[in-house]
């Protein structure tokens, strides 16, 4: 039995990093639900004792099911559907921005941004340089140090 | 009082007295920089004449630390050049700096900056000529470089000045990581990091060799001996004062202070002091040769101070009493003469506004004053009697002519050399055909060069002093006493020093004649040297980290995978390390274990078909699947809170996740739309490829993890006893419920918050309208 529940949640976390791995917001959702769904199981697995329900009335002796476990997975299954709703609300608004979900598209334009916004920060920059002479006398030159004229 | 506290306390109050002093009226960082140092010098004075003070307070116990500070003659030696230098050069500053300032078209307030780490120099300086802890001369010791650092980088706006500064900084400061590895082999092996007892109790060994090899490559890079010597002349970047104590007093003078403290421990091994040889040698032939190519003043005098302190090296290799003690005598010889010089091209250079000996010549007429004490200066590096330098050389020549013909030889080229750029530096600058005056040079340019001029000539005729200082040095360096003399006498040394003089004499008249020898040299150092291979390796590792954020920041999949693949690299090397002791339970499969096992297939099978590339809607269906099919697998272990828990939150994910799914238009799922036969198409193919090989080792990885966890279960199972024997207690009947909601009470409210912040979170983002 051990075994059987290392190798379910061994699928579930590949299944999980598989969709993870994709450009596609709600597929990264999916490997997140996947995921949680893995450790939890994993939690639930992990118990010491299976007998019955651990609820009264229990006899002397009785072996119960690991209350403990049961406990922690309790709270595990909450919050990682409290996780999996915030990406929801999250995924909502990156789509209503970018008018699309695909992870790649939205970098490339972001990165296209931030290019564009160092270039102004640059030329402003060079605008404030006390001395203008020097700093655009050599330009290619700016990137690395020289080889010293000993 | 301590005299020994005195001293650092002072010398380390000074900079952030001057910073202070300095944001609050920029005017008055000089003065109060002046006050602080002339302090430092005086309590450095009253040091040395009450030797043998020692502080030694308990720093970091656990780790064997000590605040050790102790005065001796080497300490002596160091504090008095660092304050006594730091006193002239601050002095020169006060008229050098503003100036400076107004050339570079700068704000007055700039001073105060230069001020303040010029005597956190000084005070790194004097704390770590005193330091016995090992790890608190590395504190010191990196202080200076921190302080060089700004210093050399002070004319921040210009570039060569910044590259200057950090090739100074990655220079001293890597090699420095040297002297913390043999620090720390040292005190690992011998559970101390007290110099003294070190010294006491360590014998040679090979290990012993390849620490103090280690704390060797500091002190030879600092001291900027070959091949580490190119930092040194591209420092010259910064303002002529900063370059001036750099070169005399700190700095390069704290390399050849750490060989002189752990000396003992060098001297353990023939091998080393060989090194010791080698480089002092070589440092002597570079820098002397290439100081005869240079044309620029400050650039000639920086590679005179290599070949110098090479001078101090070759003496350490040689060893013996007369070596280490003339190694002593001639640093403080050194550091009064170098001084001066720098000081000089400064205020020549600030009067002229040229910085090449062609293009000056004839200044004697001029300024006098300022021959004849540069004069003096020169003279005295170049060892001519009546100077300080006649003894430095003799003490070098009777080291060098104890220890045989070899060395005998490199002293006379040496010194050969020096006189012969001494004399091209002096010559070329006052003597020759009148090219016209300058400005006139503020008086404060003038008496800081005249003072030191003084020194070297009182050392030249009352030579007591300093060799007292010297021997007492040397006495702190070998740990037994040492006694110097010193005098005029027709002897070796002074038969030695005539030759020297006479050849010296020969190169600088016939210097147009083979001019072009060094300049070629030095042509073919830039080609092969080694500060080619230093701004390769930056440039490659420049390069290499451009590689590395740019895969790490490319898009939001690389940067997930530059956080997971190092800790996937982890990972294993932790799962190989790991001893598994007993085997891998498969566990047994009881009769009533068949449904689980059943549904533990179907969730696997859903799991699968959510990863299949279908479109959303399949997939959230599959998650369904999923979800249901543990709760399932809940019930059938018993756990019918968390099965019924697991059903509703299935329920509403599901119905969340459809309804998100609803808002969003259908052509925005990839899968949606007709698939168009293109190379985008196939990247993405590949890309599947990739992420199912991904995805199954990690697959196989939590396999092993889970797997190995559930066959070594906890022995312990009093746990589960105790809380169902508790249950009773809290008036519940549901021993898991009453976990929840009593014994561990406070996580749930914790848990309550977190999720009313998520809901809070996605109810907002659901909300509000986005404008674009």
């Amino acid at each position: 039995m051990t075994m059987m529940f290392a190798l379910a949640i061994a699928v579930l976390f590949a299944a999980g990093c598989y969709l993870l791995l994709k450009p596609d917001f709600v597929k990264i959702l999916g490997g997140i639900i996947l995921i949680s769904n893995a450790a939890i199981l994993f939690i639930m697995a992990a118990g010491l004792s299976r007998g019955r329900e651990a609820i009264y009335p229990i006899e002397p002796g009785q072996r119960v099911s690991d209350p403990l476990v049961q406990s922690m997975a309790l709270t595990a299954i909450v919050i990682s559907f409290g996780v999996s709703a915030l990406m929801i609300g999250m995924i909502y608004r990156v789509y209503m921005a970018h008018r699309s979900i695909d992870v790649e598209l939205i970098s490339d334009i972001e990165e296209r941004e931030v290019q564009i916004e160092e270039e102004e920060r640059l030329d402003q920059s060079i605008d404030a340089m006390p001395d203008r002479e020097e700093t655009v006398a050599d330009p290619a030159a700016e990137r690395e140090p020289q080889a010293v004229a000993t | 009082m301590n005299p020994l506290v005195v001293v650092i306390l002072v010398s380390l109050a000074a900079a952030p007295t001057t910073a202070l002093a300095g944001f609050w009226r920029p005017r008055w960082a000089g003065p109060v920089a002046l006050a602080g140092t002339a302090l430092a010098f005086a309590a450095a004075l009253w040091n040395w004449h009450s030797p043998g003070a020692t502080v030694d307070r308990e720093w970091a116990p656990t780790w064997g630390l000590r605040l050790h500070v102790q005065s001796d003659g080497l300490a002596a030696v160091y504090s008095l050049l660092a304050t006594g230098i730091g006193l002239a050069v601050v002095l020169y500053a006060l008229a050098y700096i503003p100036s400076h300032l107004h050339h570079q078209h700068r704000d007055d307030g700039d001073a105060t900056r230069f001020f303040a780490f010029l005597l956190l120099f000084m005070g790194a300086m004097v704390g770590l000529v005193h330091a016995q802890d090992l790890f608190l001369i590395f504190l010191f010791w990196d202080l200076t470089a921190i302080a060089s650092y700004f210093l050399i980088g002070y004319d921040r706006q210009r570039r060569e000045a910044r590259i200057s500064a950090i090739m100074a900084l990655q220079i001293t400061c890597v090699s420095a990581i040297g002297f913390l590895i043999g620090s720390l082999m040292l005190g690992e092996r011998f559970g101390t990091y007290q110099l003294p007892e070190l010294i006491a109790q360590v014998e040679s060994s090979r290990y012993v060799t390849v620490a103090m090899a280690f704390m060797l490559i500091a002190a030879l890079a600092k001291s900027a001996q070959a091949p580490a010597h190119f930092w040194l002349p591209r420092a010259m970047a910064a303002p002529t004062p900063v370059s001036a104590y750099l070169h005399s007093a700190a700095m390069v003078a704290a390399g050849v202070f750490l060989i002189g403290r752990i000396y003992p421990l060098i001297a353990l091994s023939d091998l080393l002091l060989d090194v010791l040889t080698i480089a002092g040698a070589a440092s002597i032939l570079v820098g002397g040769i290439l100081a005869l190519s240079r044309d620029n003043l400050k650039q000639l005098l920086a590679y005179s101070t290599i070949s110098q302190y090479g001078y101090v090296v070759l003496m350490f290799g040689i060893g013996g009493a007369y070596g280490v003690g003339a190694a002593s005598f001639y640093v403080l010889a050194h550091g009064v003469c170098k001084c001066a010089l720098f000081l000089t091209a400064g205020a020549v250079s600030e009067a002229t506004d040229q910085r090449e000996l062609s293009n000056l010549g004839g200044l004697w007429r001029h300024y006098p004053l300022l021959a004849v004490a540069s004069g003096v200066a020169a003279a005295a590096l170049a060892g001519l009697p009546l100077t300080i330098g006649w003894f430095k050389d003799e003490l070098f020549f009777n080291a060098a002519v104890d220890d045989g013909f070899p060395a005998t030889l490199m002293a006379m080229i040496a010194a050969t050399l020096t006189f012969a750029y001494m004399g091209r530096f002096w010559l070329g600058i006052f003597a020759g055909p009148d090219r016209g005056a300058g400005r006139s040079i503020s008086p404060l340019l003038v008496w800081p060069i005249v003072a030191l001029a003084v020194v070297a000539v009182v050392g030249g005729i009352v030579t007591g002093p300093f060799v007292r200082l010297a021997a007492a040095a040397a006495s702190a360096t070998l740990g037994r006493d040492v006694d110097l003399h010193v005098g005029y006498a027709i002897n070796t040394e002074a038969k030695i020093a005539l030759v020297v003089f006479a050849s010296g004499a020969i190169l600088v008249a016939t210097y147009r004649f083979w001019r072009e020898f060094p300049v070629t040299i030095a042509i073919l150092g830039a080609v092969v040297g080694p500060d080619r291979i230093y701004s390769s390796v930056i440039n490659g590792l420049n390069r290499l980290s451009d590689r590395i954020h740019w895969i790490e920041v490319r898009d939001l999949r690389s940067r997930v995978a530059s956080v997971l693949a190092p800790a996937a690299v982890l990972f294993v090397v932790s799962l190989v390390m790991t001893r598994f002791t007993g085997p891998f339970r498969t566990g047994d499969l009881k009769s009533g274990d068949g449904p689980i096992v059943l549904m533990l297939i179907l969730i696997g099978i859903a799991a699968l078909t959510a990863a299949a590339p279908r479109n959303h809607f399949s997939m959230v269906l599959a998650l369904s699947g999923v979800g249901y099919g543990l709760a399932v697998v809940y019930s059938l272990l018993r756990a019918p809170d968390v099965a019924i828990v697991a059903v509703l939150i299935e329920t509403i994910l599901s119905l969340l996740v459809f309804g998100f799914l609803a808002l969003l238009p259908a052509d925005v799922d990839p899968a949606e739309v007709i698939p168009v036969d293109d190379p985008e198409q196939q990247a993405q193919e590949d890309h599947a490829l990739r992420d199912a090989g991904l995805a199954i080792s990690a697959g196989a990885f939590a396999f092993v993890v889970a797997w190995g966890v559930m066959s070594r279960p906890a022995a312990l199972e009093s746990v589960i006893a105790e809380h169902v024997a508790l249950t009773p207690d809290a008036h519940g009947s549901d021993v898991v419920t009453t976990i929840l909601a009593d014994f561990r009470g406070f996580d749930t409210a914790g848990e309550i918050t977190v999720l009313g912040i998520a809901f809070l979170g996605a109810a907002t983002l659901l909300r509000r309208r986005v404008a674009r």
